[in-house]
């Protein structure tokens, strides 16, 4: 079944600074901007959400029609990792979100790594996509 | 009881569920109306809303209340019934498109920020249409059957008292045709009390018939009933009424006419009693009474115990039966519609506790029959009614998300309930300030239907902006969707006014595909709307969308373009993203005193030029003080370290461009953008802002309009074509053309016609870039200002001829030629090479003389040492004559021998220092730095190997290895030269027998033997060449003369080692040349092509200082009857170091090669086979334990002067016949004098020497 999920790294000052389109559904011109308004607005959610609890992942924060918002908040730079996503698998999107946070945090120790900046690496990006067919 | 209605919702139930009244008027009267430009009921509507009506009421339970606010819903009987879908449709898109064309002035303004918005309070900001548009939803859905409070409670008949028989009308006028369908289809009871009113117009004549009619009636009707309204009392004149109260209300009226202009006062007054006594005095004390009937009956059926148990009872029997009946269960007579009825009267007389309690029973009730429509109204209306009794919100709220939810579940015929139940929930919820909430029951509103949805959703974004904290994503994204929904129902302008919002929040954002959507969508709309110029502003925005796919980036770049050309005008755009400029490339080449022969020139380093430069140029930094102090007396000091370039000079520009997109974007007119003043002194740091300024406008002009500004400066222009996502470096030029000074302040492009990109450059960025390339780093002065001064001239060198691709060895004969194209002579020139080895500087004669048989050996010898002067010369600075002097027009030629010394990529760099004869110039001197690349591609790789003959002393045998390295290429072999006159070469054996052909096939490798003989003395012709040539008939080529002499002395410099201390050291030359290749086309005649392979400084001495040779006759016949033979042999020693040498020579009987360390003179210890053996290999054997020993003396020691020989005799005695190796012998060295510690001593071991003894018969 073709599964939409668009994932996304967004850091201080809501920069994304990582995307990717990691669903199996054929890309569509105008989902590209679609996912972005619906995870840009989600933040608004995950503002409020982010204070009330001391978990990490936040679960299912808000949703779109038929696509659901999944939300993992790390603790550096404010940095959320997003997912836009339209199955119901709650467990493969937490270890996925856990999977992607140590290779983020192996990108944050880069040393030429500037925080807050654009993710340009491609093993960084061939591995999130690894992980995302592994668990999405 | 009666609260202040302060709020939306409070005042909107106040509005909307009020009592209704039936009109039902004769044609006249409506006719007598129309004089005002009114209807009936809209005469009477602003009269029915009673804000201090001070009604004593009666509770059902007898509490007294008073009611003061009031109002009264009038209706024609026709108007009585459930809107038409379509005809309520298209109302509403009405009002929308009004709206829109209402806003149409701010359109095109700025949207105010955001921060102004959500500071300021609600209604500032909210489109006001809302309200509006909100209530006409609402009133799509009135007169529902399963709602009592749109049910009239009452019904006026009015009659004209011109209508013919007056009674007989009214008694038509209640006439079952014409009623509603409500009153017709038992919905509601159809005996309501029915009111008799006489219409009089004064304009028609005196009040007396209508008197008449109205006492008549009053006997037919009964007094309490019927009522007289007089209208049209002003005479003649017409009244203007301020404020006109019927102006919110009439709605047909042509626009010319005042409302109610027949109206006087009197008339107005008339009018507000009677509706104010309608109300007071009939309409509320009848639904007083009505409630106190109904509530009676219900107590009596409902209320108790006995009759709770007795519906539960008879309701769970009626579950059989099937639902369609429900439609038509509920007549008025039925107890439930009753209660409906009961609650509704009780709502609209604010006894809300009893409407609350009727609703509450009939929940239930209506749960259990499951019809599902009346539930949902009765649990709205509880809702409602919590709401007004300001009491437990949470029921309030949880009763309207159930009648929401119920509505919606019926499918489409709830769908307009649901929405004004919606609308009503939101409304609570704003109450509350639950905004957030409220956003979300909006979002669930819009449904199917685009346009609602639109609206709705639009609502929704308020709410989202409103909550607290505000939620600035969520507004811009509903804004977003709604837009695209207006879009959707071609209501442009209201998109635009939605993502123009929504730009507020998205506007800088990094979000790349919104911020393109955004600015995209509104882009076209506004093109849509033919605004272009604002269209244009957006479009602009989007225009370096690389992160888009290539089919959008293509769509965006054709909008753009279409509605670019649409839009007639021509744009200026400062950093336009479309190409990127990438500043950080920017290059500024100007040329002062330095000059540059070719681009390559100009990347090569500074430091490189200077120290080629110092011994030419009288001093750097004192030249440089002599001309600016000179500038110093002339100029302020401000402009000392600004740059300098020369008029009629080009000042080139490099900077590059990055098409950002995957499409080809062709630019045209590249050019700089220039400015220049007259006046060499700069304006004051306080007036520059000012004249920045104003040199804003004029920049572009001077930047379009270059041609008109050739008196000044001239502008090259380049068309580039960038490929997808290529970055390509433009070579821009600006020529000065008067003395002044010229800034270069930007660069600019032409996207299209009308589409100008500009780039300013920021001389803050700049200067940093530049102090690192440029060594005048201190200097912080602005880089892109430059001083023009006086013309001069200058000198353009090139070598002509010379290959970019050779193979090493080869010899080439070039010519510089050296142009001035200015009027001024320029003189004493000077040139310095950087790489001597590869070029050489010739006589001026070269040029004539043919090479290269001007290379043959002739027997004058008449210029050699001249030739020898060029060379120790040329190592420092070539210094042309002194009577050079370079005119214009007449170039300069100077020959150059250029030789490909080693294999690789080589920059051979030239500079020439010449000086200005014009004294007056500001510069005196200038040079000229030439740049050239080349490529050396390996040809063949000569060595040689140097062993002393062991036959004899002073001769040598050299190996000489060649190898072809090349891969195509034939090499003829010429001749091989020993350099000098000490050393004579000749060839061992004749070489046409190991390499016949003469010719070196590529990866060919050839060795063969030369005999080395050192002639110390000779001063005449020694034979130093060796002609390797299959014929011999070409002459060979003399290795004294120029250029062969000169490549070769600095061929010696560069291949000396350390160690050169000796002089014994032997140099070749290997004279050879290149074969032509066959696929050369034959008919152009080309020069041979002569290589020259230089081998220097080999050695020819060992590192012993000691020499020796053993000598003696070979074969012996001797007969062994008698005795051992005995054979003589003699050993001569020469030391050819420096040192006094003590050597001892040691002789063994043990077999040679066997343990050297030889101690043990006289036997040899057999158990032990010395370990030594593999040196030896297996040419030793135990058996042939040696049947010879040395006689004599064991050892011997002799002392050696430097350089002086001696002989010593040996001897040996054989025991039998065979061949021997005496090798079994050492030297032992020992230098006296010497303090070098490793030269000091040491042991040479035997050299095989065979001795044949043969037995005689």
């Amino acid at each position: 079944m073709a599964s939409t999920a668009c994932f996304m790294i967004v850091s201080r000052n809501d920069i994304p600074i990582y995307e990717a389109e990691v669903g199996t559904a054929p890309k569509k011109e105008e989902a590209a901007h679609q996912h972005q308004f619906i995870l840009h607005a989600a933040l608004d959610v995950v503002q409020d959400l982010a204070w009330t609890t001391s978990a990490m992942f936040l679960k299912s924060i808000d949703r779109f029609n038929d696509l659901v918002v999944s939300v993992y908040v790390t603790a550096a730079l404010h940095t959320r990792l997003m997912l836009l996503h339209d199955s119901r698998n709650d467990d493969g999107i937490k270890s996925f979100f856990q999977e992607v946070h140590e290779l983020y945090i192996k990108i944050l120790l880069n040393p030429l790594y500037l925080p807050g900046s654009r993710v340009t690496s491609s093993h960084f990006d061939t591995k999130v996509r690894a992980l995302a067919r592994r668990y999405l | 009881m009666a609260d202040p209605a302060y709020f939306s919702l409070r005042k909107m139930l106040l509005d909307e569920i009020t009592p209704v009244v039936m009109v039902l008027p004769t044609p006249l009267v409506e006719q007598r109306c129309q004089k005002n430009g009114l209807s009936f009921v809209q005469m009477l509507t602003p009269f029915s809303v009673f804000n201090n009506i001070d009604v004593p009421v009666r509770t059902a339970s007898d509490q007294p209340y008073r009611l003061q606010k009031f109002k009264l819903r009038m209706f024609y009987a026709s108007d009585i019934r459930q809107p038409n879908i379509e005809v309520t449709k298209k109302r509403l898109e009405q009002v929308i498109a009004d709206a829109g064309n209402n806003e149409d002035s701010e359109l095109y303004l700025d949207p105010s920020s955001l921060e102004a918005r959500s500071t300021s309070s609600e209604p500032e900001f909210v489109p006001t249409w809302f309200q509006h548009f909100n209530k006409e939803l609402v009133r799509s859905v009135s007169f529902s059957d399963h709602e009592a409070f749109d049910h009239p409670v009452a019904c006026l008949l009015v009659v004209s008292s011109n209508d013919e028989d007056p009674i007989s009308k009214f008694m038509d006028l209640f006439n079952k045709n014409q009623l509603p369908p409500l009153l017709n289809d038992g919905a509601m009871d159809p005996k309501i009390p029915k009111y008799y009113v006489l219409v009089h117009d004064n304009q028609d004549g005196s009040p007396e018939r209508a008197t008449k009619i109205l006492a008549e009636m009053r006997n037919t009707f009964g007094s309490n009933d019927c009522r007289l309204l007089c209208i049209n009392s002003s005479q003649g004149q017409s009244v203007d009424h301020q404020p006109n109260p019927w102006d919110p209300y009439g709605s047909n009226a042509s626009p010319g006419q005042h409302l109610g202009c027949l109206l006087n006062n009197e008339d107005m007054d008339e009018l507000r009693n009677f509706v104010r006594d309608l109300s007071s005095k009939d309409i509320i004390p009848n639904m007083e009474q009505r409630i106190r009937v109904l509530n009676q009956q219900v107590s009596a059926t409902r209320k108790g115990f006995r009759n709770q148990i007795k519906n539960l009872w008879w309701r769970k029997g009626k579950e059989d039966t099937p639902e369609v009946q429900s439609v038509n269960m509920y007549t008025f007579n039925s107890i439930e519609s009753q209660i409906r009825v009961l609650g509704d009267y009780a709502f609209m007389l604010r006894d809300y506790e009893l409407a609350l309690s009727n609703y509450r029973l009939l929940s239930t009730d209506y749960k259990l029959d499951k019809a599902w429509k009346r539930y949902a109204g009765v649990q709205e209306m509880m809702g409602l009614t919590y709401f007004m009794l300001n009491q437990s919100k949470k029921d309030a709220e949880y009763c309207m998300e159930n009648a929401f939810t119920t509505y919606l579940r019926i499918g489409t015929s709830g769908k307009g309930n649901a929405t004004r139940c919606g609308l009503w929930w939101v409304e609570m919820l704003k109450t509350s300030s639950q905004y957030k909430d409220a956003a979300g029951v909006y979002f669930r509103i819009s449904g199917e239907e685009p346009l609602h949805s639109a609206v709705m959703l639009e609502q929704a974004s308020y709410c989202y902006l409103l909550a607290k904290p505000s939620m600035l994503r969520k507004y811009g994204f509903h804004l977003i969707l709604s837009g695209d929904l207006y879009n959707k129902c071609d209501q442009i302008k209201h998109a635009i006014r939605a993502y123009r919002n929504a730009l507020s929040v998205f506007k800088g954002t990094t979000w790349s595909h919104i911020h393109d959507h955004v600015h995209y969508q509104i882009g076209k709309w506004y093109a849509f709307l033919g605004r272009f110029d604002v269209a244009m502003k957006h479009m602009l925005e989007i225009l370096a969308c690389s992160h888009q796919s290539n089919a959008m980036q293509e769509l965006f770049m054709r909008d753009f373009f279409q509605i670019l050309e649409k839009t007639g005008k021509t744009y200026n755009i400062s950093r336009l993203q479309l190409p990127i400029v990438n500043i950080s490339s920017l290059s500024i080449v100007s040329e002062d005193h330095r000059t540059y022969g070719s681009p390559a020139a100009v990347s090569v380093k500074e430091s490189v030029w200077q120290s080629l430069e110092e011994e030419m140029v009288p001093s750097l930094s004192n030249a440089k003080t002599t001309w600016l102090d000179l500038q110093s007396k002339l100029l302020p000091t401000k402009l000392k370290q600004s740059n300098v370039c020369v008029a009629g000079e080009a000042l080139k520009v490099e900077i590059s461009f990055r098409n950002p997109l995957q499409l080809s974007i062709p630019i045209y007119n590249v050019t700089l953008m220039c400015e220049y003043s007259e006046n060499e002194t700069p304006p004051d740091a306080n007036s520059s802002s000012s004249v920045n300024q104003g040199v804003e406008d004029g920049k572009k002009a001077t930047g379009r309009e270059s041609n008109s500004d050739t008196s000044l400066f001239t502008l090259s222009k380049v068309d580039i074509t960038l490929e997808g996502g290529e970055t390509t470096v433009a070579q821009l030029s600006v020529i000065p053309r008067k003395e002044g000074l010229l800034r270069v302040t930007g660069v600019s492009w032409k996207l299209s016609d009308s589409m100008v990109g500009f780039y300013t450059f920021d001389p803050d960025l700049i200067t940093k870039k530049l102090s690192k390339q440029k060594r005048k780093a201190k200097q912080n002065a602005n880089k892109l200002e430059f001083l023009v001064i006086k013309s001069l001239p200058r000198l353009e060198g090139a070598i002509n001829n010379l290959p970019s691709t050779v193979y090493a060895g080869n010899l080439h004969r070039l010519s510089l030629e050296l142009r001035n194209s200015s009027e001024i002579p320029v003189k004493n020139l000077k040139m310095k090479i950087s790489h001597p080895r590869f070029l050489n500087i010739g006589n001026p004669e070269v040029l004539d003389v043919n090479f290269p048989s001007c290379l043959e050996k002739k027997q004058s010898y008449a210029h050699k040492d001249a030739d020898l002067d060029v060379t120790k010369q040329s190592e420092t600075v070539f210094h042309f004559p002194k009577d050079v002097v370079i005119n214009n027009g007449t170039p300069f030629l100077l020959p150059l021998w250029f030789r490909a010394a080693t294999p690789g990529n080589v920059s051979l760099y030239l500079t020439i220092y010449y000086e200005i004869e014009d004294k007056s110039t500001t510069m005196r001197y200038r040079t000229l730095r030439t740049n050239h690349m080349l490529e050396v591609l390996p040809s063949l790789d000569v060595s040689f190997f140097i062993n002393p003959s062991s036959s004899r002393l002073q001769e040598y045998v050299v190996r000489m290895d060649i190898i072809n390295r090349t891969s195509l290429r034939n090499f003829k072999l010429h001749q091989l030269s020993s350099v000098g006159n000490e050393w004579k070469i000749s060839l061992i054996e004749s070489l046409n027998h190991i390499f016949p052909s003469g010719i070196l096939v590529p990866g060919q490798a050839l060795t063969c033997f030369l005999k080395l003989k050192n002639v110390k003395t000779s001063e005449t012709d020694t034979e130093t060449d060796v002609w390797l040539g299959d014929v011999s008939n070409e002459a060979v080529f003399d290795t004294q003369r120029a250029p062969l002499v000169n490549f070769h002395h600095y061929e010696r410099l560069h291949q000396k080692t350390a160690h050169q201390e000796n002089q014994s050291t032997v140099d070749f030359m290997l004279i050879s040349r290149m074969e032509e290749s066959e696929n050369v086309p034959s008919d152009v005649p080309t020069p041979p092509q002569i290589f020259s392979h230089h081998a220097c400084h080999c050695s020819v001495s060992t590192k012993r200082p000691i020499w020796w040779l053993l000598d003696g006759p070979r074969v012996n016949h001797y007969s062994f009857s008698n005795s051992f033979c005995e054979t003589k042999l003699k050993m001569t020693i020469h030391n050819s170091s420096s040192f006094v040498a003590s050597v001892r020579i040691n002789t063994f009987d043990s077999p040679p090669g066997g343990s050297p360390s030889g101690n043990k003179i006289g036997w040899h210890d057999m158990s032990t086979p010395p370990s030594l053996d593999d040196a030896t290999g297996g040419r030793k054997l135990l058996e042939s334990v040696p049947p010879f020993i040395w006689s004599g003396s064991s050892t011997t020691r002799v002392k050696l002067e430097p350089n002086a020989t001696t002989e010593i005799s040996l001897l040996v005695t054989t025991f039998a016949p065979g061949t021997y190796d005496l090798s079994n012998y050492t030297l032992n060295w020992n230098l006296l004098d010497s303090s070098d510690s490793e030269e000091k001593e040491g042991v040479c071991y035997g050299r095989p020497f065979y001795l044949t003894i043969l037995g005689e018969e």
